[in-house]
């Protein structure tokens, strides 16, 4: 076995809070190799890598590089040392375009030189976005994908990514992974974060869990099972349930719905929506859909189709043209808690620009949108904080949201606890109507369990969803219908059941059926 | 628990600041050939060690807590209301005017207070609805409006309120409409239980009410806000409102509250600056209404205190100066950082002030 290049000893990290997140993690990076991180959501992962990408100091601890012990003071530092990380949650610079925010983090000018450099880069990964386009104006998706070409464009030897697939599409997803391999082969030791077991097994050699800051296992890929991965992660034997045939799932509650439907009014009609993109033309060119109670929409397609704009101009949160009416009443143009008083609900895609507000604290987040809901409104607009944490308390048991305390700010949670307190905040609104942008994105596996069957027990009732997920799976799994969106438009709506991932990955890419 | 331990975590931040800012002033006064020691004895001696000094220190207080409520309530909503000074200059000549009729006492301070409040706010309406409406930064029209408020006032004093008998200065304030004082002899009266109270309830405004959450909201992530319903623009009117009565009320503490005068002398000697001042001591007191009554009691004893450096301690004016200005930076500057920070951010999002 070669030596590894990176070697992290006994790390411990304590948080100024106290929040103890790592207990004593040994840890090695190997070149040539493709290690799996695997853990629930606030096992300590991206704490562990904020670590070694000198981001984060340790409390306890040391870090041995080709085996000699270094201090790594800040990213650049390590950056300089060779090792990189794509983040979680993105360092980008909004007013910059792409290529501008490349160059910053390359230190080299944003010049004609770099363009050739990204575009060949982009050429090699199959990842691409438009150069010259501000950050701000790009959806998630395209977002991940500047933060994976912005570290690739460094040559680095050691290289982590912190959840760069949750909000990539299967294509996209696997062009990175060819990209990964051939690094691999260059003899980069590279660290892979993701909740998705069938990636883990798919790329990666070696795979580490952590559970609650400890190491409790590490396993060759080619000698392990999704089950024992599974059961590693939650220390307990999981459900053997996984993920459900398409089949089953569709079929037999269509036909119970489309008996329920027969008769039935949508609750949302969206005719000819446009909506105007950032840098001129249109993002959304003319939609029309009806949404019915008692199914999920599902929409497909690769990040940046218009999507982003599609969800934000129903929900309040942009301009558009058209028309889109909720129970007969035209809500184009309703600020956003017009919406909420209709039944509307919105998980957005982007947690940290809408979702959440990371200095407020847990229990503040947990009743934004809702706080002028008689629940929670005294007199004299007095804030009932007595209701608030009473509601912010429910939520965290509820949806099982891991969280140092009521008053703990929304930033100190890990990225997938986050992601629950947005969904449990949305759901608990008790909507008609749920307008779900990537809402399982970075959960773990079994929170984003408990969400898909709260979306489906949602949908039993009689409310209707409109699911946008870049997880073509999920997609397929949760939807009566799922449109796809290329560019715009829809070149497909369809019912999973008439649907191969060939045939999606085609609508996806523009061809119309 | 985790509120407390953020509170010392930041109390402990301002005294190291407030030492640091000690160290590097006293090297300044050593390298000049002063004495740091007798200095500072000198400096603090004047302001905390009897009634007399502590009296002073919360007269300076009084407006000062006032101006830097102004500030902070803006800066917590991501606004950068610059627009105390002149606000409070209308502020002081509205009491004032209110001595031209005459009213039962008690309920003629009432209404003098009204008059200021009201005045302060007018003379934030303009920017307020230019940015609610417009977008135009507030920084710039804040600015603006302290320079054309203050040759405005000159006028005022000299023409419009001057005392028929002494043309320096305005009419007096009738006894009816003052705050009495509170420790004879000295010029502490009764409104610093106006600010002290003020700042209360602006702190239970941003704490315990959803207006106050929804202004919070706007300051920290206005996308989030917007999402959650929060109109920014109501969220702009409140806050010049808020900040209209505060600096008028401060400039009222002033006229009404100030032995012995009473009055407002051409060229505004005793009001000048007390909205920039209110400016630091927000910074000094992190925005929060509680830390500027510190802030301010802090900054008020700075000031009497350099009056006695320079006196006893044989320090020019301007030395003096220097030394209030390093110490008030020290503490103002982790704040300061986190306003520049924002500043950057927004630049982008009016658009035409790049
Ligand atoms: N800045 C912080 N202050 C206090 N505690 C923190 C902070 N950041 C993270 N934590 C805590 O540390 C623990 C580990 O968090 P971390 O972000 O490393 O989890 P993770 O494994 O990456 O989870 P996820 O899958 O949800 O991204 C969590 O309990 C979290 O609440
Ligand atoms: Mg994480």
């Amino acid at each position: 076995m070669p030596e590894p290049l990176l070697k992290a000893e006994g790390i411990v990290k304590v948080y100024p809070d106290g929040t103890v997140a790592l207990r004593g993690v040994d840890f090695d990076i190997r070149p040539g190799e493709i290690q799996g991180l695997l853990g629930e959501n606030g096992a300590g992962k991206t704490t562990l890598t904020k670590i070694i990408s000198g981001l984060l100091p340790p409390t306890l601890g040391r870090i041995l590089l080709g085996g000699e012990p270094v201090r790594l003071r800040s990213p650049k530092e390590a950056l300089a040392r060779g090792i990189g990380m794509v983040h979680q949650h993105f360092a980008l610079v909004d007013d910059f375009t792409v290529l501008e925010n490349i160059a910053l983090g390359t230190g080299r000018p944003a010049d004609r030189a770099l363009r050739a450099s990204v575009a060949e880069l982009m050429e090699r990964t199959g990842l691409r976005v438009p150069l010259d386009a501000p950050v701000e104006n790009l959806a998630v998706g395209e977002r991940q994908r500047v933060e994976i070409l912005k570290v690739l464009s460094r040559a680095v030897r050691i290289l982590i990514l912190d959840e760069p697939t949750s909000v990539l599409t299967p294509v996209e997803t696997d062009e990175l992974f060819g990209f990964l391999r051939r690094l691999k082969g260059e003899g980069v030791g590279i660290v892979f974060i993701t909740h998705k077991l069938r990636e883990v097994l798919e790329i990666t050699d070696r795979v580490t869990v952590l559970r609650r800051g400890e190491v409790v296992g590490e396993v060759l890929t080619r000698e392990t099972s999704a089950e024992e991965l599974a059961r590693m992660m939650v220390g307990a034997e999981l459900r053997p349930r996984g993920r459900r045939p398409v089949e089953l799932l569709t079929d037999i509650p269509r036909e119970r719905r489309e008996a329920v439907r027969t008769g039935v009014e949508p609750v949302l009609v969206v005719e000819d929506l446009r909506v105007p993109a950032e840098g001129g033309g249109e993002a959304v060119k003319g939609i029309s859909f009806e949404l019915y109670p008692g199914e999920i929409l599902g929409i497909a397609g690769v990040e940046g189709n218009g999507q982003t704009e599609l969800v934000e101009a129903i929900c309040g949160l942009r301009g558009g043209r058209g028309s889109a009416r909720l129970r007969g009443r035209e809500i184009l143009g309703l600020p956003p808690l017009e919406l909420y008083r209709l039944g509307l609900a919105h998980i957005p895609e982007d947690r940290w620009k809408y979702g959440l507000i990371l200095s407020f604290t847990v229990a503040e987040n947990s009743i934004l949108g809702r706080q002028r809901s008689p629940r929670f409104l005294g007199p004299l607009t007095v804030l009932r904080w007595g209701e608030v944490f009473a509601h912010a308390r429910e939520l965290i048991a509820r949806f099982s949201i891991q969280a140092p305390g009521l008053e703990a700010p929304a930033k100190s949670l890990s990225g997938g606890n986050q992601q629950k307190l947005i969904v449990g905040r949305e759901l608990s609104k008790e909507p008609d109507v749920v307008i779900a942008a990537q809402p399982t994105r970075g959960l773990d596996i079994g929170a984003a369990e408990y969400i898909r069957d709260l979306l489906l027990g949602l949908r039993d009732e009689g409310k209707a969803i409109l699911l946008v997920s870049a997880d073509l799976d999920e997609v397929l799994e949760l939807s009566d219908r799922v449109a796809f969106m290329y560019e715009g438009t829809f070149t497909a709506v369809t019912t999973p059941a008439e649907l191969d991932r060939e045939r999606a990955g085609l609508y996806m890419g523009g061809m119309r059926g | 628990m985790r509120r407390l331990r953020a509170t010392l975590r930041a109390v402990a931040e301002s005294i190291l600041a407030a030492a640091i800012g000690l160290v590097v002033a006293g090297f300044i006064l050593k390298a000049w050939g002063y004495s740091p020691i007798s200095a500072y004895i000198a400096l603090f001696e004047a302001s905390f060690r009897d009634l007399y000094g502590i009296a002073g220190a919360l007269a300076n207080a009084t407006p000062l807590i006032l101006t830097a409520l102004t500030f902070a309530v803006a800066a917590r909503a991501g606004l950068f209301n610059i627009g105390a000074e002149g606000q409070m200059y209308f502020g002081a000549l509205a009491a004032v005017a209110a001595s031209l009729f005459r009213l039962p006492p008690g309920l003629h301070l009432l209404v003098a207070l009204a008059f200021a409040g009201a005045a302060g706010v007018l003379w934030s309406l303009v920017p307020s609805v230019l940015r609610a409406t417009r977008g135009v930064s507030e920084v710039i029209s804040t600015i603006m409006f302290n320079w054309i408020g203050r040759y405005l006032a000159f006028w005022l004093v000299a023409n419009v309120l001057v005392d028929p008998y002494r043309a320096e200065k305005t009419i007096t304030v009738l006894p009816g409409s003052r705050f009495p004082t509170l420790v004879p002899g000295t010029d502490l009266s009764y409104a610093i239980f106006l600010a002290v109270a003020v700042a209360l309830l602006v702190y239970f405004l941003l704490w315990h009410t959803v207006t106050g959450y929804e202004m919070r909201a706007a300051g920290a992530n206005p996308d989030a806000a917007r999402y959650g319903g929060v109109r920014s623009a109501g969220v702009i009117v409140l806050v010049f409102l808020l900040g209209g009565i505060t600096a008028g009320l401060a400039g009222a503490t002033q006229s009404l509250g100030r032995p012995p005068t009473y009055a407002v002398y051409s060229g505004l000697p005793q009001i000048s600056n007390l909205g920039f001042d209110g400016i630091g001591v927000a910074m000094i007191g992190r925005n929060h209404p509680l830390g500027i009554i510190f802030a301010a009691v802090f900054y008020g004893g700075l000031q009497s205190g350099a009056r006695v450096m320079q006196l006893f301690a044989g320090i020019p004016l301007e030395m003096v100066r220097v030394v209030q200005g390093v110490i008030v930076l020290a503490l103002a500057l982790p704040e300061l950082l986190r306003i520049f920070r924002i500043l950057r951010r927004r630049r982008v999002e009016l658009g035409g002030e790049r």
